[in-house]
């Protein structure tokens, strides 16, 4: 039996309408229907608990504070998840500023290390349960550097096209497509060897 | 196209990324080249396990306790906001823009002293144009400077004020 509250339960764009008048209740619903996505999407590009915290309060105060420029054209739910990604990015950037570059991200940044790798010919995350595969895409995710992460985070969760992700990530195309390359590359190589340790 | 390139066109085939022409390229070369083909077959295994497998985490903070978080931070950035001085305009015009255009005036003096100055240096001879009017004229040879002072002949005063410099001499 269908009950009333899903009837009564005010939509995403009702809720907006109501917190760009000023209605904090409202705004405090929509923090609480998309506050995991938000969080899980700053864990995931910065893999560190309280800075994910941080900044997806810091999204939140942000999106209040330009909740009037919202016009509906996405989700709000998208709406929110491009001012954190845009947060985590500018925090990416700040870091990278202050310390020089692992020997390892020179190597990646130079190119050329995706095409010495073998192809792995067999679909190492088949027969693989939901649970089990998402551990191990979380593991293998954690291995790249955050400009590849953020890459195939961008183009595979959020699924944003080449030009939307350069333009969100400042580059070119060009480094879009190789950097996406060397990730999925990375990727399969990080997979498969995560199944042929778990075999052992 | 070298291999690089043809890597980087198979993935963007892939990801759906070229145009139809394009990729019936692609499919053309494919057909002969059986590399092409298992990097094709990785790269959407590895899409295939990417696609919905985004692990799924809860924020570690009771909704009551993240809510107040970002609830005093709201209200603590719209203090301050309130609190910051606000701009008094006219004020800001008054104390920027008289003193710019104060020495737009003066710009646009010299500008029209080197335009009717006949060519005969950068700050050339004047003339009084008046027969009512009469000057003085004294000449600092140190300073390399010329003041000159103008009068009304009918005064019975011989002088008034200095009125202006009239020149100072090029280096």
């Amino acid at each position: 039996m269908k009950t009333n509250e899903s009837q009564s339960s005010p939509s995403d764009e009702q809720l907006v309408k109501a917190a760009k008048k000023g209605d904090m209740v409202a705004f405090e619903e929509l923090v609480a229907r998309h506050r995991d996505k938000i969080y899980a999407r700053a864990f995931s590009m910065m893999r560190n608990e309280d800075e994910a915290v941080d900044l997806s309060q810091e999204a939140w105060v942000k999106s209040w504070q330009r909740l009037k420029q919202f016009q509906g054209e996405s989700s709000f739910g998208t709406w929110m998840t491009r001012i954190v990604i845009n947060l985590c990015l500018d925090q990416l950037r700040r870091r990278k500023r202050q310390r020089t570059e692992s020997i390892e991200e020179m190597s990646e940044e130079s190119g050329g290390v995706e095409r010495q790798m073998p192809v792995v010919t067999v679909n190492p995350t088949e027969r693989l349960e939901r649970g089990e595969l998402r551990k191990k895409i979380d593991q293998a995710l954690g291995q790249l550097s955050h400009e590849h992460r953020t890459v195939l985070i961008l183009h595979e969760f959020e699924e944003m096209e080449y030009k939307e992700i350069a333009k969100t990530m400042d580059c070119s195309i060009g480094t879009v497509m190789s950097r996406l390359f060397y990730a999925r590359r990375k990727m399969a190589v990080l997979l498969a060897s995560l199944k042929t340790e778990e075999t052992k | 196209m070298n291999n690089d390139n043809f890597e980087l066109k198979l993935q963007a085939y892939v990801d759906g990324e070229l145009s139809a022409r394009e990729a019936a390229a692609v499919r053309e070369r494919l057909s002969n080249d059986t590399a092409g083909q298992s990097l094709v077959a990785e790269l959407r295994n590895t899409n295939a396990a990417l696609t919905g497998s985004e692990t799924e985490l809860k924020l570690p903070e009771s909704r009551e306790f993240f809510w107040s978080k970002v609830q005093r931070e709201i209200e603590r950035q719209e203090r301050a906001v309130a609190a910051a001085p606000k701009i008094n305009w006219i004020e800001w015009v008054r104390h920027h823009l008289v003193s710019v255009g104060g020495a737009a005036l003066l710009t646009c003096l010299l500008a029209v002293m080197l335009l009717h100055g006949g060519g005969t240096g950068p700050l050339g001879e004047m003339e009084m144009a008046s027969d009512e009017m009469g000057t003085y004229t004294y000449r600092d040879q140190q300073a390399k400077m010329t003041m000159v002072w103008f009068y009304d002949k009918s005064d019975d005063s011989e002088f008034t004020e200095p009125a202006a410099i009239a020149s100072m001499d090029p280096e």
